[in-house]
């Protein structure tokens, strides 16, 4: 029997050690670092799936454990990204300024999430969500950039003191921070403020549409293997939130009833719809590789809002099922282009070309990756995509039914690009030589991440199973999954059949293809060049501006979004001037007059 | 699901292959009577398919050949789930609406991952060009869609039909008018019609994504591209226009509809690749989601 505590402890204490294994030896670090999060995962799979975890506590008196069916779900997809992306950190941190601390503060960001999922009471839940923060905060720096951690801390922070606020309404009305009973005790105005400050909390950490803006600063500069953690696990906690908020609080508001939903939820799903939207037109016009998925992770985090605001089981499965499919089609994505971008150093697309020659298996595992975050059968994210849409169509939501139809459909845009520019076309010649496929011990969680993606996609029964036991702990009916078919509203989906016969076309096209005359191999330069003599590869590489004709359709509107954080920032700064020159100024006198005016004020609302 | 399933399913795609090579053989005809000439035969269709599968050819790596199997193995597993009357589905109720949108998606990324893979930028701008068309019709085809699958309660394509042909119910292009129009404008984009034709575009971008193939790929591809328009034809066909009761049936609505689409492409300029996300983001949108207001919220429906 594990204990929940103790699992913790030996985390943080191999987080520790691990510091100094690093410091010693960077390799020798980061491989203890992949033992310490395996013993994690194994110890979390073998005894939390069924909740056979011990929660009870005596080391650390006031803290408190329980475990939920929720709280599993997440914390096992959160752990298997974390493990998965440990195998890459031999490979990259020995070029980090502070590699020392890298491995460290990675397990603990993971005792971070650990402590949020199992805890039982709303101050730890804030507790550990702050150590999860503190401790990215200073992980992502060491890429690209020192912006990109300041904007994800300012966000991050913003949502943490919403949530924190809400978690004070809650102890204000019941008395207790004790999450289940906190939630049960919510009811009247008070929820509908909880709702909104945890939906809020939600959106930041999810990168949700009006608070996105950070998700591309930190996706894109983020150090390589450190953004599949952003994008397959971290943003998943503010899904958490939004579970929390939207299922668990739900408050009493008015009925739309053309839709059958409260307000609330209504406007949550039509901001994740602008969510979607924009996140899939910024991702189309996205240069930078990282940026674009990172924008694509947003339009996915609106398809998640969208799901959990429909008030149903079908859409409550989707939900949950695309937080799976999403977190592992990203993680394959997101650590196929880390490993190109180890051989080239860039992940820049105008920049790149035909890495298939030389990395096949990067290459088939990011194809599998995108298949699955556009939706396309045989593979998971077409399962949660179906479900989603099955709930949107009975809802019949038109102009959210918009949003997920046009995601969905610009996600064949925004996913082929990379596709076609980096892996695909011409093989320029500086990567010629070089570039060679990923080390074996990259190449292990690459192929494991694309084996799942295509397992989640043909056999969701036993996945969807678990995500119904999280359904009825919310309080809603199970839906109807068997072995092989999924039931919605309006049909049944058997995606095993389905990648069965995509297997038979295929065998077919393939045995057509094999009894013909087989072809002579020409090399890519060799082609219809309507008589023009191309010397070059860069020439004849078609990269840059991929979807020219559909960007200038809405170039213009593209920056508002970041003009209107920009000139906030600016505001944040006046006043902040505006501080200094109060305070900071060479009268002291000034200074403590203000903070004498301050503490009276203060005295004042105590004494009313 | 038994090996008859599978069997009547491969059936169902040949079936879709013969049939609408044979009508593309025939409308060939029929567009050159309408310019005066004489036409070729009705089987020269098949002729240039035969030939190409028969030549020798030249391939530039094995994404490009990988891309092609995928393609065709993608569409003929797509037809294999297309019913053809109300009463024969190869695998029964398990023909969903979606299946045929998206898993027509795998055959298309194979094929546009071949195109790219020859390395020829003509290739990579139609597959571009072929996204972007297909990002504006599918919207506007997938509102008109999600009223139908509201109103019958049902995505599958049999229960569609049904709900059509049962007495009292109109066919859909009635009941729906304005979904309709839609979904026929739709339905143009997606065969890649005239005016909407921006991603072959010969003289204009070297036939796009087809640009280096030759042999049994672009053999393949045609196979796959008459597969494909048998699917889009045979879902507006059951969406639209009541499915059929027998094979004669649909045999005849198909052809009505492939005909009329190819006659209006024939008498059409093209549009340029922004024009055609215009033109569908504009009236088919608005007139879509019109529809699907007055049909899911007020109930108007003839």
């Amino acid at each position: 029997m594990a204990n929940i505590e103790i699992l913790l402890l030996v985390l943080a204490i191999a987080a520790i050690v691990s510091y100094f294994l690093t410091k010693l030896n960077t390799m020798l670090g980061s491989i203890f670092t992949i033992f310490a999060t395996m013993f994690v995962f194994v110890s979390l799979a073998a005894y939390g799936t069924n909740l056979n975890l011990d929660t009870t506590v005596s080391l650390f008196p006031g803290l408190t454990f329980s475990q939920t069916y929720l709280g599993f779900y997440f914390v096992i997809i959160i752990t298997f990204v974390y493990l998965m992306v440990s195998f890459f950190h031999p490979y990259y941190i020995g070029e980090y300024k502070y590699k020392d601390s890298y491995n460290f503060l990675f397990l603990l960001s993971l005792v971070g999430i650990i402590g949020a999922f199992y805890t039982s009471n709303f101050l730890q839940l804030f507790f550990f969500f702050e150590l999860v923060i503190w401790t990215t905060m200073f992980l992502i720096p060491q890429g690209k950039s020192k912006e990109a951690a300041v904007s994800y801390y300012g966000f991050s922070v913003a949502g943490s003191i919403a949530m924190l606020l809400g978690i004070f309404i809650i102890f204000q009305q019941s008395g207790t921070f004790d999450i289940s009973t906190g939630l049960a005790a919510l009811s009247g105005t008070p929820s509908v403020f909880v709702f909104a400050l945890f939906l809020i909390a939600a959106f930041a950490k999810l990168g949700v549409f009006p608070l996105h803006i950070w998700l591309p600063i930190a996706h894109g500069n983020a150090p390589h293997p450190f953004s599949p953690v952003l994008s397959g696990a971290l943003v998943k906690l503010g899904a958490f939130i939004g579970v929390l908020a939207l299922i668990r609080i739900a408050p009493q508001t008015a009925m739309i009833n053309a839709v059958g939903l409260p307000i609330g939820q209504y406007i949550v799903a039509l901001l994740g719809s602008v969510s979607i939207v924009f996140g899939t037109l910024m991702a189309i016009k996205e240069d930078d590789a990282k940026k674009l998925l990172a924008y694509s992770s947003m339009s996915h985090g609106g398809y998640i809002l969208v799901a959990f605001s429909l008030m149903n089981s079908i859409a409550f499965a989707g939900g949950f099922y695309h937080i799976l499919a999403h977190a592992l089609a990203s993680a394959g994505a997101f650590l196929a282009i880390a490993a190109v971008a180890r051989q080239t150093g860039t992940t820049k697309m105008s920049e790149l070309g035909g890495m298939i020659h030389k990395m096949p298996i990067t290459y088939l595992a990011y194809l599998v990756a995108i298949i699955s975050m556009a939706g396309i059968p045989p593979m998971g994210g077409f399962i949660s995509k179906w479900l989603i849409f099955q709930a949107v169509i009975d809802k019949g939501m038109i102009f959210v039914g918009i949003a997920v139809f046009f995601g969905s459909i610009g996600s064949f845009l925004y996913v082929f690009r990379p596709l076609a520019a980096l892996f695909l076309g011409q093989e320029l010649s500086e990567y010629k030589v070089k570039v060679k496929e990923a080390p074996l011990l990259m190449l292990i969680p690459t192929v494991i991440i694309m084996l799942l993606n295509v397992y989640t996609g043909v056999f969701p029964g036993a996945i969807l199973g678990y995500t119904n036991k999280v359904i009825m702990e919310l309080g809603y009916p199970a839906i109807n999954v068997s072995t092989f078919a999924i039931t919605g509203f309006n049909g049944v989906l058997s995606p095993a059949l389905i990648s069965l016969m995509f297997g038979v076309g295929v065998a077919i096209a393939f045995v057509i293809f094999i009894v013909l005359k087989k072809s002579r191999k020409v090399g890519l330069m060799d082609t219809y060049t309507a008589g023009n003599f191309v010397h070059d590869e860069h020439l004849f590489h078609y990269t840059k501006d991929f979807y020219a004709p559909l960007e200038r359709l809405y170039e213009k509107h593209s920056t508002k979004m970041q003009t209107f954080y920009k000139s906030l920032a600016n505001k944040v700064k006046e006043l902040g001037r505006l501080g200094k020159h109060l305070f900071m100024s060479k009268y002291v006198e000034v200074a403590v007059v203000w903070i004498i005016a301050i503490i009276f004020f203060l005295l004042w609302g105590e004494i009313l | 699901m038994t090996i008859v399933n599978v069997l009547l399913g491969v059936g169902v795609a040949f079936f879709g292959f013969v049939l609408q090579t044979s009508i593309a053989g025939i409308n060939r005809k029929v567009i050159a009577r309408l310019q005066k000439r004489q036409g070729p035969r009705w089987y020269q269709e098949f002729l240039d398919i035969f030939k190409l599968l028969s030549k020798r050819s030249v391939s530039h790596g094995w994404i490009f050949d990988f891309g092609v199997i995928m393609a065709l193995g993608g569409i003929i597993a797509t037809a294999m789930f297309m019913p053809l009357t109300s009463t024969f589905s190869p695998f029964g109720a398990s023909d969903n609406f979606f299946i045929f949108v998206y898993l027509l998606a795998v055959g298309m990324l194979g094929m546009a991952m071949s195109a790219s893979g020859s390395g020829n930028p003509w290739a990579s701008i139609g597959v571009m060009r072929a996204l972007t068309t297909m990002l504006a019709y599918e919207v506007p085809f997938l509102v008109v869609v999600l009223t139908i699958i509201k109103l019958t309660g049902s995505s599958s394509l049999s229960a569609i039909q049904l709900f059509q042909q049962t007495s009292g119910n109109n066919w859909f292009i009635i009941a729906l008018p304005i979904g309709g129009i839609v979904g026929f404008l739709a339905l143009m984009g997606m065969l890649g019609k005239k005016p909407f034709e921006t991603y072959i575009a010969p003289g204009e971008i070297a036939s796009g994504p087809m640009v280096e193939y030759g042999g049994k790929q672009l053999g393949m591809l045609f196979i796959m591209h008459e597969i494909t328009v048998f699917i889009e034809v045979s879902l507006f066909v059951h969406l639209f226009l009541g499915g059929a009761h027998n094979i004669l049936e649909f045999l005849l609505k198909y052809f009505v509809v492939y005909t009329f689409a190819n006659l209006i492409s024939n008498v059409n300029g093209r549009f340029k690749i922004d024009q055609v996300v215009k033109f569908y983001y504009k009236w088919p949108l608005i007139m879509a989601v019109f529809q699907a207001v007055i049909a899911i919220y007020f109930g108007w429906v003839i």
